[in-house]
């Protein structure tokens, strides 16, 4: 991958199509500003929608965002293309910076106040933004559909929800070890649902 | 709720620990079990993908206007880390060309076990680590530099080259003196003059400090994010002075998060029975804020280890290595918050 990104640099510098967000990420890891603006147009919305619906309140969903933002200005450097798409890098840090700001602080149980009894099983009744948005909401909601309703529920409570496994025991009367097993067969059978291969 | 996860395979924590759901004890324990076992590895980093597309599935929020100027205005003010593992060989491999100023080149992080960057523990860390092994192979392009030539502030900008590109780097144009030298002092001057590179950041790490419960990738991950987290904060101040020999310090720090940093220019390499070692200083005495080490070249940052007061001082001592339970010599330099 980085090999072939070089390549795309000398070859294709006068190339018109739009830079990939891997490419961009290479520029921004050189301290290209112009290069982090683009990156974030590109993504900030997926970030934002992703944090926000950890943390429900938009003023801290936004802060969390810019925290999120600056960690991947500052860790540019270490992103190797190699191992993995750029969003696939970027949204695994939003989720856990999303997550530590539930667990690390008064957020959560602000949170758990405004979320109330809040159904927290995906929402798919959204007017997608994009095409790509739809098409990833159908395949992962049809994915979803294949779980056990108890695989579901755990999972959600955990990926959207922000719960830790100990809390969503709590939540759901069951012993932490069955909300382990569940939140992993889960996650394996959406893995083989959705094609996912390292 | 957590004390019967000690019991049960470790490989059931697989599931929660790619939903961010583990405590950090559990992340401990699952990820020695990942260092031993491929398989786990290969299940570690297809659960995180899959865990991705339940991300990427979710409502697009379209961000404030005000958030991307405030990020694009944050991003001139703050360092990038530099790449891990790689420079510290290049440096030891190829020494940079004479007629280069000091700090021209991306430094050295401080890896601990820089042998080790093909066994990442976990995809968690793999995706944080830089591709040492990528460097070879990658023709000496001067492609990033032309990149933002265009720039409007191009004539300022110093490139800097991460290790991925460390062997381009000593076919690249150099730059003066000067220019290394507005890139060291990158957090004192107006933000619209700073340089794209910000600075080549060094972020030393005392060796008693990682060699605790936190591994070497997840320190300097908790760095980063901290020292985001103090810039992006809306009460973020900043201080700066200068050491007894001289060299640029800057303390940056947010009251409300209770979170501090020391940013120092071109702090000397100490011998290796010596550490850098951060306090806070109020009423109550000195108390230990961490140890750092520094490879003499470029900026040095370390976040405080502990919380700050407001109104704390903050200093640096120079102490034996690991530090010390209290300072046993005068800070080389001293804040007041």
């Amino acid at each position: 991958m980085l090999e072939l990104m070089t390549a795309e640099s000398n070859f294709d510098v006068e190339s018109t199509a739009p830079p990939t967000k891997e490419e961009l990420l290479g520029r921004v890891a050189q301290g290209d500003q112009a290069a982090f603006g683009d990156l974030y147009d590109q993504v900030a919305p997926r970030v934002l929608g992703l944090v926000k619906r950890l943390l429900v309140d938009h003023a801290q969903s936004e802060e969390v965002t810019q925290e999120i933002f600056l960690e991947i200005w500052q860790t540019a450097t270490r992103y190797e293309a190699g191992r993995g798409g750029a969003s696939t890098w970027i949204m695994t840090m939003a989720h856990r910076r999303a997550v530590d700001r539930i667990r690390s602080s008064q957020a959560g149980r602000d949170r758990d106040t405004k979320i109330g009894i809040r159904d927290l099983a995906v929402a798919y009744d959204h007017v997608a933004e994009t095409v790509e948005v739809r098409i990833e909401h159908e395949r992962v909601e049809k994915a979803m559909s294949r779980l056990t309703q108890l695989q579901r529920q755990a999972v959600s409570l955990a990926y959207y929800g922000g719960y830790s496994h100990s809390e969503v025991a709590d939540m759901l009367h069951i012993p932490l070890g069955t909300v382990k097993t569940r939140l992993r067969d889960g996650l394996i059978r959406l893995r083989d649902e959705l094609g996912v291969t390292s | 709720m957590n004390k019967d996860t000690s019991t049960g395979h470790p490989e059931e924590l697989g599931g929660a620990y790619a939903l961010n759901a583990l405590s950090q004890d559990d992340i401990a324990l699952y990820e020695q079990y990942l260092d031993q076992s491929e398989q786990a590895r290969i299940e570690a980093e297809e659960l995180s993908d899959t865990a991705v597309a339940l991300g990427l599935a979710t409502i697009p929020v379209q961000p404030s206007a005000a958030l991307k100027a405030s990020l694009m205005d944050l991003i001139k003010t703050t360092p990038q880390l530099a790449p891990l593992g790689g420079p510290a060989q290049a440096a030891h491999q190829a020494p940079q060309p004479t007629d280069a100023p000091a700090p021209v080149t991306p430094l050295t992080l401080v890896p601990a076990n820089p042998a080790t960057p093909d066994a990442p523990r976990s995809r968690r860390e793999a995706r944080t680590e830089s591709s040492t092994t990528a460097t070879p192979t990658e023709p000496a392009t001067p492609g990033p530099i032309e990149a933002s030539a265009g720039e409007p502030d191009a004539g300022l900008l110093a490139e800097r080259r991460p290790a991925s590109t460390g062997t381009g780097a000593q076919a690249a144009p150099l730059r003066s003196g000067a220019e290394a030298r507005a890139q060291a002092r990158w957090f004192q001057r107006p933000a619209r003059l700073l340089v794209a590179a910000s600075a080549a950041v060094a972020l030393f790490v005392g060796g008693t400090v990682i060699g605790g419960a936190l591994n070497d990738n997840q320190f300097v991950e908790q760095q980063a994010a901290s020292l985001a987290q103090i810039n992006a904060a809306p009460d973020s101040q900043r201080a700066s002075t200068t050491t007894g020999d001289g060299q640029e310090a800057t303390l940056v720090w947010s009251n409300t998060l209770g979170i501090s940093a020391v940013l120092v220019d071109e702090l000397p390499a100490l011998p290796s029975d010596q550490d850098y070692q951060l306090w806070y200083i109020n009423g109550d005495g000195p108390l230990s804020a961490g140890t750092f080490d520094s490879t003499g070249e470029g900026t040095v940052w370390r976040v405080l280890d502990g919380t700050m007061h407001a109104g704390d001082a903050v200093g640096v001592t120079v102490e034996p290595n690991g530090g010390s339970d209290a300072p046993t010599t005068d800070p080389i330099v001293a804040f007041q918050s």
